[in-house]
């Protein structure tokens, strides 16, 4: 038996050995120290053929910040995503290389690993590593040519070493996969609400308030007065939900003439007409303008439109056609009827959600402009349990 | 995700062999006594004698006018239980989010490593039981950033069923989100019948198939008027309307009828 077991042992050892050929040395990557989030934000998921590294990380904010990967060697990824904006632009909708003002507003970026696992206002990438590569090609976004994007980066001093020690290798997988991983840990989660949520700050009356009717949906019957936000805002991400694509909903901008297709677009289901991804509102005060075109200019204008300004289309989320703070009556006009210092207390809790510590953090910044003392990522002073918490189910037991 | 050089790899291949032989030899191995099975259970959304369309205004509201469409519907199915001669069989992490939008309206999941057994009768939950319904962890499907979450201190939808009603041509939403910990039903299915048409007893049960009806939402121990009734959240009385009907929306089906 001891023996057999020896031999087992042997063989074991010799092609674990052999396995180890020349052309295929391994890579020797760390894993990235001291990455956590807050147990509420719940599970999330990082794609296991793209784990996060020190260096998938590192390499994916050196490409963020990049202008070569524009046709013009001038747009990089934070043209449009500046951090000190929650890494939105202040543009009405983007813009990019041709100068054509583009179709939508350019998406803050926070907390890419929880939410609508669809990217885009119109869902049309299925995942970080998908979505990446897209406005790089988009001839009026980045217009760059990928094959010439790789000729570009293999030239350069830095990028064989980041990418072999990365990935292996430079190819338009791994500039994908680089730039994913590094959205990954664009984690927002030291703002004061979640400074209240773990009991270390106390909210200001009128910005409990303003929480309260947050995560309220409006029942007359119950005296429970609400701004409806946490239909489509779930309580702690604030984002759109995660499953399929319920994190997409018609919020009523247009009426059924002018209601564009959106999800529509993708899923090509007709009762998707006019939905468009639920953003997350982490850092919105600092995010202007407002919506997937960026019509609205200020907080006090998305408030006025939610209380007053719905606009009726068959897709319109019957969530939002139904609340009201006040009996209906016979009335056929959508309202949600908030008084006025309801409105202000919900922007005062959404200016809660401004995270300075994410809009100032040095790891996110362009490394390209970085301090000499910054010469790797930096674990964050306090771990917070139960971030990562396994996917699968443990069989059960028997009584 | 680590990779070792071939020193390492070596000594790490040799470690964990040992860990592996330790393991046997404490007599960690109760797999070789039990067997396991697995249990396929397959819910079909269905609208009374009709097939669930989702977005379709054709089914006729129970207790008054008009006709209603089905825009989204989900509910919470917890606390799987299996009884059998030898014992009680729990699902761990047991709470699960049953949708139906899908080719075939229909919500599958699996029982994976159930020890193989004659089982008498299943057991399971509409919604949340108040211990996890008072909680932010996320397990199994539950996930306070999820749908089926109110705010934390109200805790989960146990069915969410958004549509509208059609009354003379004019549209109006409906929206039933049924929750609190009162109104968590608990339903046992027998399935002697079932085992005892199993000829062959050395094969074990690896399918059951239940029928949801969500007709009976509307129309069971209390028939209700969409159009009086549009909408039922946090009001007490309302909820526990469609509790009472919801308790009866599941059948699990037998010989081919449900």
């Amino acid at each position: 038996m001891v023996l057999a077991l020896l031999i087992i042992l042997a063989v074991l050892v010799f092609r674990s050995a052999d396995r180890q050929s020349p052309d295929t040395l391994p890579l020797i990557t760390r894993p990235l120290a001291g990455f956590s989030a807050p147990f509420v934000f719940g599970r999330f998921k990082v794609p296991a053929n793209n784990p996060l590294t020190e260096e998938t990380v590192e390499l994916g904010r050196r490409l963020f910040y990049d202008v070569r990967l524009s046709g013009n060697n001038q747009i990089s990824c934070a043209s449009c995503h500046i951090q000190r904006l929650g890494f939105s632009d202040g543009k009405t909708t983007a813009e990019g290389i041709s100068g054509k003002p583009l179709a939508f507003n350019s998406m803050s970026l926070a907390n890419l690993l929880w939410g609508a696992e669809h990217f885009f206002w119109d869902g049309r990438a299925d995942s970080l590593e998908q979505q990446a590569l897209m406005p790089i090609q988009n001839v009026d976004e980045m217009g760059q040519n990928l094959e010439a994007l790789v000729l570009e980066l293999q030239a350069d001093d830095q990028y064989p070493r980041l990418f072999n020690a990365a990935y292996g290798r430079i190819s338009t997988v791994n500039i994908a996969k680089a730039l994913a991983s590094f959205e990954r840990t664009l984690v927002s989660a030291n703002s004061k609400y979640d400074q209240y949520l773990r009991g270390e700050v106390v909210l200001s009356k009128q910005e409990e308030l303003g929480r309260k009717l947050f995560v309220a949906h409006p029942d007359v019957k119950t005296s429970l007065r609400g701004g409806n936000c946490i239909d489509c805002h779930s309580q702690f991400l604030t984002s759109g939900f995660k499953p399929l694509y319920d994190g997409f909903s018609n919020n009523g901008l247009d009426g059924e003439k002018a209601l564009s297709p959106g999800l529509q677009a993708v899923t090509k289901d007709p009762a998707h007409r006019g939905f468009f991804k639920v953003p997350s509102l982490r850092n919105i005060a600092v995010t202007a303008p407002y919506m997937h075109d960026g019509r609205f200019a200020s907080l006090e204008a998305v408030l006025d439109h939610y209380n007053e300004g719905i606009q009726m289309s068959p897709t319109l989320s019957p969530l939002i056609m139904e609340a009201n703070n006040m009996e209906r009556g016979h009335a056929t006009q959508i309202n949600l009827n908030l008084a006025a210092q309801e409105k202000a207390a919900i922007i005062a809790f959404l200016q809660t959600l401004t995270d300075p510590q994410f809009l100032n953090e040095e790891k996110f910044s362009n490394p390209f402009l970085a301090r000499q003392t910054r010469s790797k990522l930096t674990a964050p002073d306090s771990k917070i349990p139960d971030s990562t918490i396994p996917e699968f189910t443990t069989p059960g037991s028997i009584e | 995700m680590i990779n070792i050089s071939g020193q390492g790899k070596l000594f790490i291949t040799a470690v964990s062999f040992l860990l592996l032989l330790s393991l046997m030899v404490t007599g960690c191995a109760p797999q070789k006594s039990s067997k396991t099975q697995s249990l396929n259970l397959t819910f079909k959304a269905v609208v009374g004698s009709q097939a669930l369309v989702f977005n379709r205004t054709h089914y006729a509201n129970p207790g008054g006018d008009g006709q209603f469409k089905v825009r989204d519907f989900q509910f919470i199915l917890s606390n799987i239980k299996l009884r059998s001669d030898t014992g009680v069989y729990r699902q761990p992490d047991s709470y699960h989010i049953a949708r139906f939008d899908n080719a075939g309206t229909s919500f599958t999941l699996v029982l994976d490593n159930i020890p193989v057994g004659n089982y008498r009768d299943i057991d399971f939950s509409i919604g949340v039981d108040p211990e996890a319904n008072s909680s932010r962890r996320s397990v199994g499907d539950l996930d306070p950033n999820s749908r089926m979450a109110w705010s934390w201190d109200v805790g989960y939808k146990f069915i969410l069923f958004e549509g509208g009603l059609n009354r003379h041509d004019v549209l109006s939403p409906l929206v039933y989100h049924v929750g609190f910990s009162e109104n968590y039903r608990a339903l046992r299915f027998p399935l002697s019948n079932i085992t005892a048409n199993n000829k062959n007893s050395e094969k074990p049960l690896t399918r059951l198939v239940f029928r949801v009806d969500l007709m009976r939402l509307f129309k069971g121990v209390n028939t209700i008027d969409m159009g009086a009734l549009p909408s039922v959240k946090f009001d007490k009385d309302d909820a526990k309307l469609i509790a009472d009907n919801f308790q009866g929306m599941i059948t699990l089906c037998q010989r081919g009828a449900c």
